[in-house]
C-alpha cells in the first residue's frame, strides 16, 4: 500500500512539473510560479486546519531560512522552462543526476555542517551507467 | 541545447540546497508549517516579480484563457508532498527515494508521449539505463 502511494506521489511530481510547463505558455514564468505556490499554500493551510488542527506559524526562524521561497520559485521556473524544451523525462534524469553529484560532493567535503562521508569508489560504475544513459537519450 | 542541459543539471544542484533549507525550516517550525514557509514566501515574491516584469499591468485575461485543468499543477504538488511525508515513516529512505523516482519517470514518459510528443525507443532505453544506475547507486550507499 505504502509502495503504491509513494509511486503515485512520484507520478504527481511529474504531473505538476508537466502542467507547470504548459501553464507558463499562458501566464509566463512568474504568473505560473504565483499560481502554483498560492494554490499549494492554500491547500496546505486547509489540510492543517481540517486534518491536523495546527496553528499556522511561519515566523521566528533565522532570516536566511526564508530563502526557501526563493529556491521554490527558482526550481519551478527552471524546471518548467527546461521541460518545455527537452521534455519531462530527460529533465527528470538530468535533475536527479545533478542531485546525486551535489549530494556526493557535499557529503565528501562535509559542507553546511553535515558529517563528512568520503566518496565511495564503488559508486563510480553507477555514475558511468547513468552517463551512458544520458548519452543515449541525447543521441536519440 | 547545451544551455538547457546545463540548466537542467543546475536544477538538481538547487534541489539539494533547497531540500537542506526546507529540512532546517521543518526542524524549527514542524513539518507542515516549515513547508508552508516555502509556499508563502514564494507566492509573495512571485507576485512581486510578476508585477515588476509586467510593469504593473498584469494580463488578467491570460489567467482565464488557460484551461482550468492546467491549474491542477499546484494541487498535484501538495498531494505529492503530503503522501511522501506520510509514507516516508513506513518505508526506508532508499525505498522511498527509488519509488518516487520510478513513479516520476514513468509518469514523465507518459507525459512526453501524450502531451509533448517527444519520445522514442532510444530515449526510453536511455531512461532505463539512467534509472538502473540511480537504483544501483541507492542500493550501494544507503
Amino acid at each position: 500500500m505504502y509502495v503504491i502511494l509513494t509511486l503515485i506521489a512520484g507520478a504527481c511530481q511529474a504531473a505538476m512539473a508537466s502542467l507547470n510547463g504548459m501553464i507558463s505558455d499562458y501566464l509566463g514564468m512568474f504568473g505560473m510560479s504565483l499560481v502554483v505556490h498560492a494554490i499549494g499554500g492554500l491547500l496546505l493551510i486547509l489540510y492543517m486546519k481540517i486534518f491536523t488542527h495546527e496553528k499556522l506559524k511561519i515566523t521566528g526562524m533565522p532570516w536566511y531560512l526564508y530563502s526557501a521561497g526563493f529556491f521554490g520559485i527558482l526550481l519551478v521556473v527552471v524546471s518548467s522552462y527546461c521541460i518545455g524544451i527537452i521534455g519531462a523525462s530527460y529533465m527528470t534524469c538530468l535533475s536527479v543526476t545533478g542531485q546525486m553529484l551535489t549530494s556526493a560532493v557535499i557529503d565528501h567535503f562535509g559542507w553546511f555542517g553535515i558529517p563528512r562521508v568520503p566518496f565511495n569508489k564503488k559508486r563510480i560504475p553507477c555514475f558511468l551507467l547513468i552517463l551512458a544513459g544520458l548519452i543515449v537519450i541525447n543521441l536519440s | 541545447m547545451a544551455f538547457v542541459l546545463t540548466l537542467a543539471f543546475v536544477n538538481g544542484f538547487a534541489t539539494v540546497i533547497s531540500k537542506m533549507i526546507n529540512y532546517r525550516c521543518t526542524k524549527v517550525l514542524g513539518k507542515n508549517n516549515g513547508s508552508l514557509v516555502n509556499y508563502v514566501v514564494a507566492s509573495v515574491l512571485s507576485l512581486f516579480l510578476l508585477l515588476i516584469s509586467s510593469h504593473f499591468q498584469i494580463d488578467l485575461y491570460a489567467f482565464t484563457a488557460a484551461p482550468w485543468w492546467l491549474y491542477l499543477g499546484g494541487v498535484f504538488g501538495i498531494v505529492a508532498f503530503l503522501i511522501s511525508m506520510t509514507t516516508l515513516s513506513h518505508l526506508k529512505v532508499m525505498e522511498s527515494t527509488i519509488l518516487l523516482l520510478v513513479g516520476q519517470l514513468t509518469a514523465s514518459v507518459l507525459f512526453d508521449t501524450f502531451a509533448f510528443h517527444n519520445i522514442s525507443p532510444g530515449k526510453i532505453l536511455g531512461i532505463l539505463l539512467v534509472a538502473a544506475g540511480i537504483v544501483w547507486d541507492n542500493m550501494l550507499t544507503r
